[in-house]
């Protein structure tokens, strides 16, 4: 094989690979967005029953800190999707008041809790930076203030499990594609470099046959055809002032 | 000879099929991550939908158990309502009775419903009250379907999810596959023209000179290594026909010489012929060692294309996504708005660039140009990957400023590795490649910048970058180690602060200056680099989009630049596409006065680059035709250099001012507010060099 049309191939390979490459990375980052949101989504479709009680005994004039039915509910909730690991409220310095598992109140919420909930800019905000996934709402009282939040622990493994799975097939059609693109490409691009080669060959025989005396081979059609004739017409004429002196020399004796 | 464009258009056949091999295989992947989204995202979204139904459900039996007949519930419509402005995959929702008749429903009833709602299977659902939930699809519809049962069953609840939520998901990817494409396309160029075809336009390059000097009667021989390639083998064959006619030559020289060192009277007289033969020879043809030629590979400018492509390519993949960054590390400075904070690491890396740059260039020629890129590729590496793991936005400023030095390092340095290697003939030839480079990275950054960081994260981002740039420092070391300048060569030198001066207070220069370099920079780093990242994210949209929308500005700078590049030295009125450029630009921003919406921002980055492609060109060339006075007092390096420092200057300006705009009048306000500054420059730029009469130079600006 030529070194150019290996070169050329490895062209089309390295891209191939970038392609095939960002457009696998792209579906399974998608597809790992997605089922992020529709199960972070569902969770939260729990967390607002919550909430709604919640609010609607704030507005009845209850304190935030005494609501005695809440712990029940939560637990009740939480058995109602078996996704969710844990429910916590906790007010606005991080401490929990009410959760379904009762040896965490009165503990500190870990700190990326409160902050992403204070820098989510709706009621809801989430985060993936503790070993469980969280989703949360703020809770607000009637004047629009927050007192306190709400957070869903919800299990990595579920949705990371979906997300290996998917991302195992996507990258095997990739790499399918790709192997494909590997044999493909490179016939295509023998049949386009066909002439171009043909250009090259011809040059390379013209050149290896600059030397002879004898008429030079008919004209190939190629690119090359008047770059050629150029070279054996110089040739030929140094060569043919070189005989003369060559000849005169002789007569000479 | 050979056809000027002939390897281009065997690259773009190359280019043409790898795209369609390409586009072939996308289609493959996309489809079958259709298959799998299809058969692993409904079942979640059923149970998703579920979830949901089952609060649907409980308010039912909330409204039952305070007496309301199920039948008579109020109030279904607007829940259902709420459920799918919540979840926009639901699109029908529905309540029957226990026999199937349809009580409430929302949503556009697909067809095959009611058989669905009687169907034995659905009604055993309802009549069980331990039962969860069926799902089955109907139409284009999955429904899913759970009883209602309080202490007997009530009826059934339906929720029907769209069919097409996965194409529509996988409609949002295709949008980034089509970027894919098009950065694939010009990757393919590039990688076409650094792995294989600097090397062959180098060779047929040679083989081209060859014949014009053989032509010429150039003979002479050259030592040149050739590549064992095509063309290496054919420049081979060539050199050992003229070795040979070489040997010939002197052999009869020396023959010559010999008879006519023991010639004497009759017999030297014979000689005569022998000699005109020779001189005739001498004074048609060359023979013997060809000068030592500095047009050797150390010469070949393409080799610059792609460690500066590398390089410029790490840092534009940042400009879609760093505001959103810096806005992520915020930290409150006392007495300084956000606003303006965020545009600060954009603003010292412009100003570090605009202030390094006149100074970096004479230290690039005394370290050399190879070592002064090296040297600058690693800073900014390190600024990258720093960046990458910045603390908060203090640390993140020290960082950035490490990579605008690294960057107008390199810059600089390959500018002058351009400007060692060209000559009058061909320096025009030379910078279309260093700004072809950087025009693609322009193109291919910011896009692949956004996707990446909505799906990576930025710091991850920036990592890449770190690497992007530590792959072009690899490119780098190996460029030639030789420095084809030479030692007596003057060097250059930063303005002087007299030069500066002066040329601040002269009005012919200051009317090209400030009134269209230093505008066109502000808008461009003020909407392309600030503004538009951050609008963007804050009307609900990703990274990925600001990386598209900068693609479309770039796109309009490739393809217009060198059209209105021709016009304009066609025209020799440089002045009328300077002038029409900037108005075009300064109309761009006033569009978000009709409509917020996004096809019209789409619309304000599109005429920016209108703009700023029909003035770019023209306007360094016009320096030359409009202060050919001060040129000639102050020096062409040091009008230039003034005119540089000024136009950079623009670029620090440009996201402080964007960011105080922002501060008074919000986003859409501070768009409106910036295009309206470069439009009154652009209108009394107009009227500043209406009737002037442009001496005709063709100028060859660095």
């Amino acid at each position: 094989m030529g070194t150019i049309r290996f070169r050329f191939i490895m062209v089309a390979l390295v891209v191939s690979f970038f392609a095939v490459g960002m457009a696998a990375f792209l579906n399974y980052f998608k597809y790992k967005s997605t089922i992020n949101n529709i199960v972070k989504s569902r969770v939260l479709v729990v967390g607002r029953g919550i909430e709604n009680t919640v609010q609607a005994s704030l507005q009845l004039g209850m304190q935030f800190a005494e609501l005695q039915q809440l712990p029940q509910m939560m637990a009740r909730e939480k058995s109602a999707d078996r996704l969710v690991r844990a429910i916590d409220v906790f007010d606005t310095s991080g401490q929990i008041l009410y959760s379904t598992d009762s040896g965490r109140v009165g503990q500190k919420v870990p700190t990326v809790w409160t902050s992403a909930a204070q820098r989510s800019k709706s009621t809801e905000w989430s985060t993936d930076e503790t070993d469980d996934l969280v989703a949360g709402i703020s809770i607000k009282n009637a004047f629009d203030l927050t007192v306190g939040y709400l957070a869903l622990r919800y299990s990595r493994e579920e949705v990371e499990r979906a997300a290996t799975t998917a991302g195992r097939e996507i990258m095997l059609a990739a790499l399918a594609s790709f192997v494909a693109l590997a044999i493909v490409a490179p016939l295509a691009l023998i049949v386009v470099i066909r002439r171009f080669e043909r250009d090259l060959r011809t040059l390379e025989a013209a050149a290896s046959h600059l030397e002879d005396r004898n008429q030079p081979p008919p004209a190939a059609g190629s690119a090359f055809d008047g770059a050629i004739n150029h070279l054996r017409a110089s040739l030929r004429e140094a060569n043919k002032a070189l005989d003369d002196l060559r000849a005169k020399l002789d007569a000479a004796g | 000879m050979l056809e000027k464009n002939y390897l281009w258009r065997v690259y773009w056949r190359l280019a043409g099929v790898i795209m369609v091999s390409v586009v072939i295989a996308l289609a493959v992947v996309s489809y079958f991550s259709h298959r799998v989204f299809d058969r692993e995202l409904v079942p979640e979204t059923e149970q998703k939908a579920a979830t949901v139904g089952a609060s649907v459900r409980a308010l039912v039996l909330k409204a039952t158990s305070w007496g309301v007949p199920f039948t008579q519930l109020y109030g279904a419509d607007q829940t259902f309502g709420d459920v799918f402005e919540e979840n926009p995959e639901f699109t029908y929702a529905a309540i029957t009775d226990s026999d199937g008749t349809l009580l409430f429903s929302r949503g556009r009833e697909p067809d095959g419903a009611r058989e669905y709602f009687h169907a034995p299977s659905i009604l055993a659902v309802g009549l069980d009250p331990t039962a969860t939930w069926k799902a089955t699809k109907v139409g284009n519809l999955y429904f899913i379907a759970m009883p209602i049962a309080s202490d007997k069953p009530l009826g059934i609840l339906h929720i029907g999810i769209d069919g097409k939520f996965v194409d529509n998901v996988l409609l949002e990817v295709l949008l980034d596959v089509v970027v894919v494409l098009v950065v694939s396309l010009f990757f393919t160029l590039e990688l076409l023209n650094f792995m294989a075809g600097a090397r062959l336009a180098s060779g047929l390059g040679e083989f081209g000179q060859q014949v014009e000097r053989m032509r010429s009667g150039d003979f002479t021989a050259t030592a040149r290594v050739r590549a064992n390639d095509e063309i290496g083998r054919l420049l081979r064959r060539i050199d050992a026909a003229i070795d040979h006619l070489n040997v010939r030559y002197e052999f009869l020289v020396g023959e010559l010489e010999d008879k006519l060192r023991s010639a004497t009277g009759t017999r030297r007289d014979a000689l005569k012929p022998a000699m005109t033969a020779l001189e005739s020879i001498r004074s048609r043809f060359r023979f013997g060692s060809a000068p030592a030629s500095a047009e050797g590979d150390e010469m070949n400018l393409n080799r610059i294309r792609a460690p500066l492509f590398a390089f410029i390519l790490a840092e534009e993949m940042t400009r879609s996504y760093l505001p959103s960054y810096v806005n992520q590390l915020l930290v409150a400075i006392p007495g300084v708005s956000p606003q303006v904070v965020i545009g600060l690491p954009i603003m010292i890396f412009m100003l570090i660039v605009a202030l390094g740059q006149p100074y970096l260039g004479s230290w690039s020629e005394r370290v050399g140009r190879r070592r002064a890129m090296l040297i600058g590729a690693s800073i900014a590496t390190v600024g990258f990957a720093a960046t990458s793991l910045a603390f908060n936005l203090y640390d993140l400023l020290l960082w950035r400023s490490l990579g605008g030095l690294g960057y107008a390092m390199v810059f600089v340095a390959a500018q002058g590795y351009v400007l060692d290697r060209t000559g009058h003939t061909n320096r025009a030839q030379g910078f279309a490649l260093f700004i072809g480079a950087i025009m693609v990275a322009t193109v291919c950054g910011p896009s692949i910048g956004g996707i990446l960081a909505d799906n990576i994260g930025f710091r991850a981002s920036f990592a890449v970058s770190a690497v992007m740039a530590m792959l072009s420092i690899l490119a780098i070391a190996r460029l030639p180690a030789t420095e084809p300048r030479s030692p007596a060569a003057r060097p250059s030198r930063a303005p002087r602060m007299r030069e500066v001066m002066a040329l601040l207070f002269n009005k012919r220069f200051m009317t090209l200056t400030g009134l269209a370099a230093m505008p066109a920079k502000v808008i461009l780093t003020g909407v392309c680099f600030y503004l538009v990242p951050l609008y963007i994210v804050s009307i609900g949209n990703t990274s990925a989009m600001a990386g598209r929308m900068l693609m479309v500005y770039a796109v309009m700078m490739v393809m217009i630049v060198p059209l209105s590049a021709t016009l304009s030295d066609n025209s020799m009125r440089r002045d009328r596409y300077v002038s029409i450029g900037l108005i075009i630009s300064g109309l761009s921003g006033m569009l978000l006065l009709v409509s917020d919406s996004f096809l019209v921002l789409f619309g304000v980055v599109f005429l920016l680059g209108l703009g700023q492609a029909l003035s770019i060109a023209a306007q360094s060339a016009l320096v030359s035709e409009h202060c050919h006075e001060e040129i000639r007092i102050y020096g062409h390096d040091a009008v230039y250099g003034v005119y540089r420092l000024l136009e950079r200057l623009g670029n620090a300006m440009g996201p402080l001012i964007a960011s105080l705009l922002v501060i008074f009048w919000g986003y859409q306000g501070a768009f409106v507010a910036i295009s309206a500054m470069v439009l009154v420059c652009g209108i009394a730029f107009t009227i500043a060099t209406r009737g002037y009469e442009f001496e005709p130079v063709t100028a060859t600006a660095p």
